[in-house]
């Protein structure tokens, strides 16, 4: 919504902002300008200042040098409640949460720090206003403790906080990090809103496609300097925004594996049967072979961190078999697994994966030293492989003995990766292995995924990122609500379909619930899915025990010609599709509101039943199908 | 942060809080030489070593639960108990067995505190406070609320036996710090001690055995308390129940001011063995001075504000980041 009539005053320019920590630039030369009616990306790698920039400008830490303006005076910040007066806010990664007040409390917290009495009765209804306008007045109990809420509900109260200021310039920083898609959604739906009500927004995100879909401009940070000044979106490719950001051009991030190899020849390296942890993990199986890279996709909270750490024995698992090796083994404590021959490399790297008072060497050294048995640590045996591979990652051998804080993120994962690569691991699983890591970074760390499962490691990874699963995995095992509920070659599916094989379990079972009353009403075959160029993805059937049977199952992928229906998934088109066998197809196009396609409905019905009234039916399904609700997801 | 610009200007060893305050003990050994005439003789020398063995023992396993994050407020009362038991056993067994039966007594009760604080959870600091209570009273039950004297002369050996002209009690100070120094730095379990103080959920995704190693530090402690208070009787042979009375507080003082976290994974037995030499001293010097034993609480809680102080303001700007 860029204004062309009148060039708008900018409601706030920062020039030549400077900022130091100790004798390093965290940010050296940073520009921006905000306007009203604006959404202003803001983006750049991983320790280009991003952060930073955004905590000055919100008052959280002070600036070393240069002037920012807002509303045209110059912003005397001393403080963070300075900033708030003034009507700035920020979505900060639910970092700013008091975990054990109230969901009421932690909206208003900043009200604490105005003077004057508060009227909790007035708080509450102007929550239930806030929550409402979110679309979430039932999803977020106001009198439950912040840290009882799943991430996605931590991440609203957050965005609900910032509301309640009223504050005329909002900076959100990572706001979609712990969201799902569907939430995602309903994020940008409230801030194309404040947009339109005249507010400045600031959005900090690592996801391209999410800039491309809210943005209105983009202004990019490299080495502490805005390297881009308030470009406008519409005119940039990916490409472009890559070259900004890295300051080179890296071409694509996935290279596609030289053509699908031949798996089914190779020894199953783990093998995971009925896995149940409760309550998160029900009924999860897979298995990997030697040598491949496989996916475990699903929405945050399908409970698929919490099947890896059952696996690992991290977790108390009370049913299912996991074999490595050919041995089954039933660990307590990660122990019995890492000496079984697997590896883990948890999601969160500062809380589960480095140990931050030792230096880089020890920390590169612990799973070695877990896995030694002896008095001693157990470094001497390795210490040839441990250099060559901090050659191969690029961390100079003079700084084994710094903090390994001191490195950048993408860093600091790859030393624990290869912390797991010493221990020689048979099964190496990694858990969101490019959460926070810039995309340079992340190629590197693709490459050295793709060069481990080509020396025969079996390689699991666990992603949210859709597009990472896609382009680094051979195949993808897609979990919801703590069911494995697809298990398919990678190049058989796309962002669509895995979206919606992700879909929570709960509408997924009241979908099936109106298949099946389809099938009761009408007969035949009633079935969801997506039509993907020639195949035909299955999210969900229900047939009458009394017709032919279609031999159409949830999860699997069918050639369309194979089907029974070729003629009716060709068309693609509304309408009643007669096959020349006589079988007859309904089908219906499903959309969310923002006209994302959700796939098709359909109907089909064996030779000579009778038809049922095409459009009285198309608009019962488009109506009474239920497309997931975001508030389902972490329920 | 202050790894790149310091090291250019110092240095790498005097960059470490354990060589600042060997630093601060040298220019306290110093001020006091000049002070005191009698301070700086080969007599106090010794004198301050033989001092340091009961402080100095305790502080070790003191700085094995610091190191985990966690903090045994049990020692003093433990000591005193353990020593009360020793006595007892003393009268119907060996030495050696009465020693080792006592040493014993003294890491059962860490096992009741580890295992209740590593497996069901519970606060160190609760734990331990408990224990402490129930130590010093179970002292005086067992004790009879008197002092027990009369022990066997044999019992003088550890202390008075001299190799080289250094008598035992201090070869065997030294010879613990140098052995846990190694064990510390050297050997798995050691290295797990940090792991678990400074990353307990990432040391056991690594496979190493946190809950061996956060129960282990409690029983080392009460285990090094009845090794003090054996040294100890030997020296004053008799047993009190208020004996090791606020033992704690100078242990935990002793390691806190060697530079270690009371957060744990931050910290080493060389600062300690500085920590527990700068107690000693100024406790020493004091007395030498003729300061009233009312003033010396005074002054040592002085001292040691002041050394933490000043270093946090040396390591001020690197810190705020």
């Amino acid at each position: 919504m860029v204004d062309g009539s009148k060039t708008p005053e900018p409601l706030l320019v920062a020039r030549g902002v400077t900022r130091m920590f100790g004798s390093a630039y965290a940010l050296s030369d940073a520009t921006i300008a905000l306007y009203r009616h604006e959404i202003c990306g803001l983006l750049g790698a991983n320790g280009a200042g991003k952060s930073t920039l955004s905590r000055i400008i919100c008052g959280h830490l002070a600036p070393t040098g240069g002037e920012i303006l807002f509303r045209g005076a110059p912003l005397a910040i001393g403080s963070a409640r300075d900033a708030l007066r003034s009507g700035i806010a920020l979505v900060a990664q639910e970092t700013s949460l008091t975990p054990d007040m109230s969901v009421l409390e932690n909206i208003f917290l900043p009200s604490y720090a105005m003077p004057g009495r508060l009227s909790y009765a007035r708080l509450r209804r102007k929550a239930r206003e806030i929550l409402a306008e979110l679309g979430h007045d039932h999803a977020l109990p106001l009198d439950m403790e912040v840290r009882r809420l799943s991430a996605a509900q931590r991440q609203l109260v957050e965005i609900a906080k910032a509301l309640a200021l009223n504050a005329d310039l909002v900076i959100f920083d990572e706001p979609t990090a712990s969201l799902s898609p569907t939430e995602v959604d309903r994020l940008f739906d409230i801030m194309t809103k404040l947009r339109d009500n005249g507010k400045a927004l600031a959005f900090v995100s690592h996801r391209l496609e999410e800039v491309f879909a809210i943005t209105d401009r983009v202004t990019i940070l490299r080495e502490g300097k805005t390297v881009a000044d308030g470009l406008p979106t519409a005119g940039l490719t990916q490409n472009d925004i890559i070259r900004h950001m890295v300051g080179r051009d890296i071409g694509s991030v996935f290279r596609k594996t030289a053509a699908d190899r031949d798996m089914g020849e190779r020894p199953v390296a783990l093998e995971v049967t009925r896995l149940a942890a409760p309550p998160v993990v029900r009924d999860v199986s897979f298995s990997v072979r030697k040598g491949e890279i496989l996916g475990l996709g699903g929405l945050v909270g399908a409970g698929r961190s919490e099947s890896a750490e059952a696996i690992f024995g991290l977790r108390h698992r009370t049913g299912g078999r996991v074999v490595v090796g050919g041995k089954e083994i039933s660990p307590r404590s990660p122990i019995a697994a890492i000496r079984a021959g697997m590896g883990m490399v948890a999601e969160d790297r500062r809380a589960q994966n480095i140990v931050p008072d030792m230096t880089v060497g020890e920390n590169l050294f612990l799973a070695q030293m877990g896995k030694h048995r002896g008095f001693g640590r157990g470094h001497a045996a390795r210490r040839r492989q441990a250099g060559d591979l901090m050659a191969r990652l690029g961390l100079p051998a003079d700084r084994m003995d710094a903090n390994l804080l001191h490195f950048s993120g993408g860093m600091q994962q790859k030393v624990i990766i290869a912390r797991w690569l010493l221990t020689e691991p048979e099964v190496l699983v990694l858990d969101e292995p490019t959460k926070g890591v810039d995309i340079g970074t992340r190629q590197t760390i693709y490459e050295l995924l793709r060069e481990v499962a080509e020396r025969g490691v079996a390689v699991v990874v666990i992603s949210s990122d859709f597009e990472e699963l896609l382009g680094l995995c051979e195949r993808i095992v897609v979990m919801s609500d703590g069911y494995t509920i697809a298990d398919l070659p990678a190049s058989q599916l796309n962002e669509e379909s895995l979206t919606l094989f992700a879909a929570p379990r709960s509408s997924a079972e009241r979908n099936a619930a109106f298949l099946r009353d389809l099938v009761s009403s009408y007969g035949g075959t009633a079935f969801w899915g997506l039509i993907d160029g020639d195949q035909f993805v299955c999210l969900a059937v229900a047939e009458d025990s009394r017709t032919a049977p279609m031999h159409l199952a949830a999860g699997h992928v069918y050639p369309v010609r194979e089907t029974s229906m070729p003629a009716a998934l060709q068309a693609r088109a509304p309408g009643i599709v007669v096959e020349e066998d006589g079988r007859s197809t309904l089908l219906t196009r499903l959309s969310n509101r923002r006209g994302h396609d959700l796939g098709w409905i359909g109907l089909s019905l064996p030779p000579g039943a009778s038809i049922p009234d095409a459009q009285a039916l198309s608009a019962r399904m488009a109506t009474l199908f239920e497309i997931p609700k975001p508030e389902e997801i972490d329920a | 942060m202050n790894a790149p610009s310091r090291t250019l200007a110092l240095p790498k060893i005097a960059n470490t809080l354990e060589a600042r305050m060997l630093g601060l003990a040298v220019v306290l050994a110093i001020i006091l030489s000049f002070i005191s005439p009698h301070f700086f003789t080969e007599r106090n020398m010794f004198n301050i070593l033989d001092q340091s063995v009961v402080l100095g023992i305790v502080a070790v396993g003191m700085t094995l639960v610091i190191l985990t994050g966690g903090i045994d407020l049990s020692v003093g009362s433990v000591a005193g108990l353990t020593g009360i038991v020793l006595a007892l056993f003393l009268k119907e067994f060996p030495i050696p067995v009465a020693i080792v039966l006592a040493i014993g007594c003294g890491g059962l009760i860490g096992l009741f505190s580890g295992v209740l604080i590593a497996v069901f959870g519970l606060a160190p600091f609760v734990v331990t406070l408990g224990v402490m209570a129930m130590g010093r009273s179970l002292a005086y039950i067992v004790s009879g609320q008197r002092s027990i004297s009369g022990l066997p002369m044999g019992l003088q050996d550890i202390v008075y036996t001299t190799v080289l002209g250094i008598p035992t009690n201090v070869i065997f100070l030294l010879g613990l710090y140098v052995v846990t120094w190694a064990w510390l730095t050297y050997s798995k379990g050691g290295r797990t001690i940090y792991a678990v103080g400074s990353n307990i959920d990432a040391a056991r995704a690594a496979g190493l055995n946190t809950l061996f190693y956060s129960i282990f530090p409690y029983v080392a402690a009460g285990a090094l308390s009845a090794t003090a208070m054996t040294f100890s009787l030997a020296q004053i042979m008799s047993a009190d129940p208020i004996g090791g009375n606020q033992l704690e507080l100078d242990a935990i003082a002793a390691v806190v001011i060697g530079g270690a976290s009371l957060y744990g994974g931050r910290g080493s037995i060389f600062g300690t063995l500085m920590g527990v030499l700068i107690m000693v001293m100024i406790r020493n010097g004091l007395n030498l001075l003729g300061v009233s034993p009312f003033w010396q609480g005074t002054a040592i809680g002085a001292i040691i504000i002041l050394a933490l102080l000043a270093e946090r303001l040396i390591t001020w700007k690197s810190r705020r980041v």
